[in-house]
């Protein structure tokens, strides 16, 4: 634990998350059985609360979010012969993801002349998002997602239309992926990170376009991955790492329909030869139009509720 | 709405009107110029009333205990991680007979003591424009912070007893009864380790009165703890858990304290006149956070049947006086009923 003079730390001898016996029995029987996909590999998970807007309809004397955001996606459910536990420690977690966005506003008198708009991402895991408690300081993987984020975002903004003005991107993720099922041992690791930043495009663009920010298209992220399921290797799209005991690569675009353009685009995993790598891309590019087709519906939705209320 | 009369008067729009001039605004809006409309505040509630809460809990999965409380536009989310610390882990602790422990002592309170009631509270998080991330915690979210953990405390919310993890040393003593007979009796059971609850709380919007939102938020994660049993395992030398829900506990708080915001408007056109006109606003959001200077903050508990008072903050001015205190006192004890209502459900 990083001593943070600013934030309250708790006691000096260090604390240890709790360690559950039936974890470091090596009887694997005992193991609560690992939950399994029951979507066929091509449907998506179901989006909740597409987009939930707090706040943000309200303009003028509260100061709020331009924009914002919430997208929460279902948690695999519980293997049949496992009762529901109100437990954290047998938890299988959804993604809950919360995104505002702060803009355009004019830069400080400070910053260097920009004849585009300045697009800040940040993206923040809360520190009970994930199973082992994450500190406030946001860490490398944080930053590396809020980069990933930028990339995705900062071609799909019209940006001449800002000169000299910045916009905030923030988003928090309430509960994030995870990168493996509880008993597994290591494995090559954070295949969480990829779902949590497909998340991260979907409902960033949603803020964005509730903020009214010019965009050249609705942007949404996809992820597939190819999986070993029973012996073969498969494509999935959408995967929860915690479902797959091996998942072999995985691939995250950031998707434009309109265009057919991919903004941000993301491998990780042994593809083998060239040909896997293709149709990988181009299942992660099937999500993202899953994903595209709920968030539109979404935005029109809202939209339909703006224009009822004005 | 008490807009009519102050929006004919004049010929820009009334969200222009509150920015270029805020307490104008507000004023006009707590002295309509007609006698027929309800004085009401910029937001259209009367000065008593509050925003209607909502809460949510246990929504998190990776929380021991978690709630998301909605007040108005504020929304906080508290998740509770409880973690372990052993007692060898405490410098200076005695592990040693029950009856001597420092536990023992009249006025010991040992979640302070060991620091095991962990809270901080998280502004940057985009919840308002004024607080960025990227940046290290506002003096606002570290005086929230330490209001929280000091109110923990002095309310002695959490039982020090639920945060012990104790172990029971075998009675060996059968073995060794041959030799000596006149040894003492079953071992005494020792405390192995704590648990330690780290209480965070984010903000994902924010809308005025933090402290009375992130308080409902603490209070509603800590109902919704459920620890693990842990015991210590003398062979592996560590503490384990058990992932059963059956022999899980929940925390036995001591009371239900609600926390309540109130600001003092005053009218400062009348600075010469004698008594100045003032209003006590209940549950303030930021338009109106940004026009006062006074506020209270009072912390009470109906449980028992009558109030009992755990705090009190007032800061500012000089407005509010005994007469002023008894109505705020009031006013907390019907929010006081109306939240328990949710947070007992």
């Amino acid at each position: 634990m990083n001593s943070d003079r600013r934030r309250i730390n708790g006691p000096s001898g260090g604390t240890s998350a709790p360690i559950y016996s039936k974890y470091i029995t090596q009887d694997l029987s005992s193991l609560p059985p690992r939950p399994t996909r029951s979507r066929p590999p091509n449907v998506l998970r179901k989006m909740y609360g597409q987009l939930m807007l707090f706040s943000v309809l309200k303009t003028g004397v509260t100061p709020s979010a331009s924009g914002s955001a919430y997208l929460e996606l279902e948690a695999s459910p519980h293997h049949p012969n496992l009762t529901k536990t109100g437990l954290a420690s047998l938890s299988t977690s959804g993604l809950k993801l919360t995104c505002t966005v702060h803009g355009p506003r004019p830069l400080p008198k400070s910053a260097p002349f920009s004849p585009h708009i300045i697009l800040s991402t940040h993206v923040k895991y809360a520190p009970f998002a994930t199973r082992k408690r994450k500190g406030y300081l946001r860490d490398a993987s944080e930053r590396d997602l809020g980069v990933h984020l930028e990339t995705a975002l900062r071609g799909v903004i019209i940006g001449d239309r800002w000169p000299k003005s910045g916009v905030e991107v923030i988003i928090t993720i309430l509960e994030g992926e995870e990168d493996r099922w509880w008993g597994d041992e290591g494995g090559a690791g954070e295949w969480g990170m990829m779902s949590v930043l497909s998340g991260c495009i979907t409902v960033a663009s949603a803020a964005i376009a509730d903020a009214g920010i010019d965009c050249v298209d609705v942007v949404a992220g996809g992820l597939a991955a190819l999986v070993q399921r029973s012996g073969k290797p498969g494509l999935v799209l959408d995967p929860v790492p915690s479902e797959h005991k091996d998942i072999v690569a995985a691939c995250i675009v950031g998707y434009l329909p309109q265009r057919d353009e991919i903004t941000d685009l993301w491998v990780k995993g042994d593809i083998g030869d060239g040909g896997g790598y293709e149709e990988l891309a181009d299942n992660a590019v099937q999500a993202a139009l899953g994903a595209h087709r709920v968030l539109v519906a979404a935005l029109k939705e809202t939209a339909d509720v703006k224009m009822g209320r004005y | 709405m008490a807009s009519a009369a102050p929006q004919s008067t004049l010929s820009f729009p009334r969200e222009t009107f509150a920015k270029l001039s805020p307490h104008p605004y507000l004023l006009a809006h707590l002295q309509p110029t007609s006698d027929s409309s309800i004085p009401t505040r910029a937001n259209g509630r009367v000065a008593t009333q509050f925003r209607t809460p909502h809460i949510n809990n246990g929504s998190l999965t990776h929380a021991e205990g978690s709630a998301v409380v909605r007040i108005g536009d504020t929304t906080v989310v508290c998740g509770i991680r409880a973690e372990i610390l052993l007692a060898n882990n405490v410098a200076g602790y005695r592990v040693d007979k029950s009856s001597t422990a420092p536990s023992s002592k009249v006025g010991y309170n040992e979640a302070k003591e060991l620091d095991l009631l962990v809270p901080n509270i998280e502004l940057a998080t985009g919840c308002s424009p004024a607080f960025m991330p990227g940046q290290p915690p506002s003096t606002l979210a570290q005086s929230l912070s330490t209001r929280i953990y000091s109110l923990l405390h002095s309310s002695g919310l959490v039982d020090g007893e639920d945060l012990r993890i104790w172990y029971q040393p075998p009675d060996l003593s059968d073995q060794d009864k041959m030799e000596e007979e006149d040894e003492e009796d079953v071992p005494e059971p020792e405390v192995k380790a704590f648990w330690t609850l780290y209480i965070d709380i984010l903000f994902i919007s924010l809308d005025g009165n933090p402290f009375d939102a992130a308080w409902a938020g603490v209070i509603s994660a800590l109902k919704n703890v459920r620890l693990p049993k842990a015991y210590w395992d003398p062979d592996r030398e560590m503490i384990l858990c058990e992932d059963s829900v059956a022999q899980s506990k929940k925390l036995q708080l001591r009371g239900l304290p609600i926390a309540v915001t109130s600001l003092v408007f005053k009218a400062k056109e009348q600075k010469q006149a004698k008594v100045q006109k003032c209003w006590i606003l209940v549950d303030p959001d930021t338009f109106e956070e940004g026009l006062c200077e006074e506020s209270v903050t009072v912390v009470i508990d109906c449980g028992s049947g009558k109030t009992k008072m755990l705090g009190i903050s007032k800061a500012g001015g000089t407005t509010i006086g005994m007469l002023e205190m008894k109505g705020i006192v009031s006013l907390a004890e019907k929010r006081w009923v109306e939240l328990s209502d949710l947070l007992d459900r």
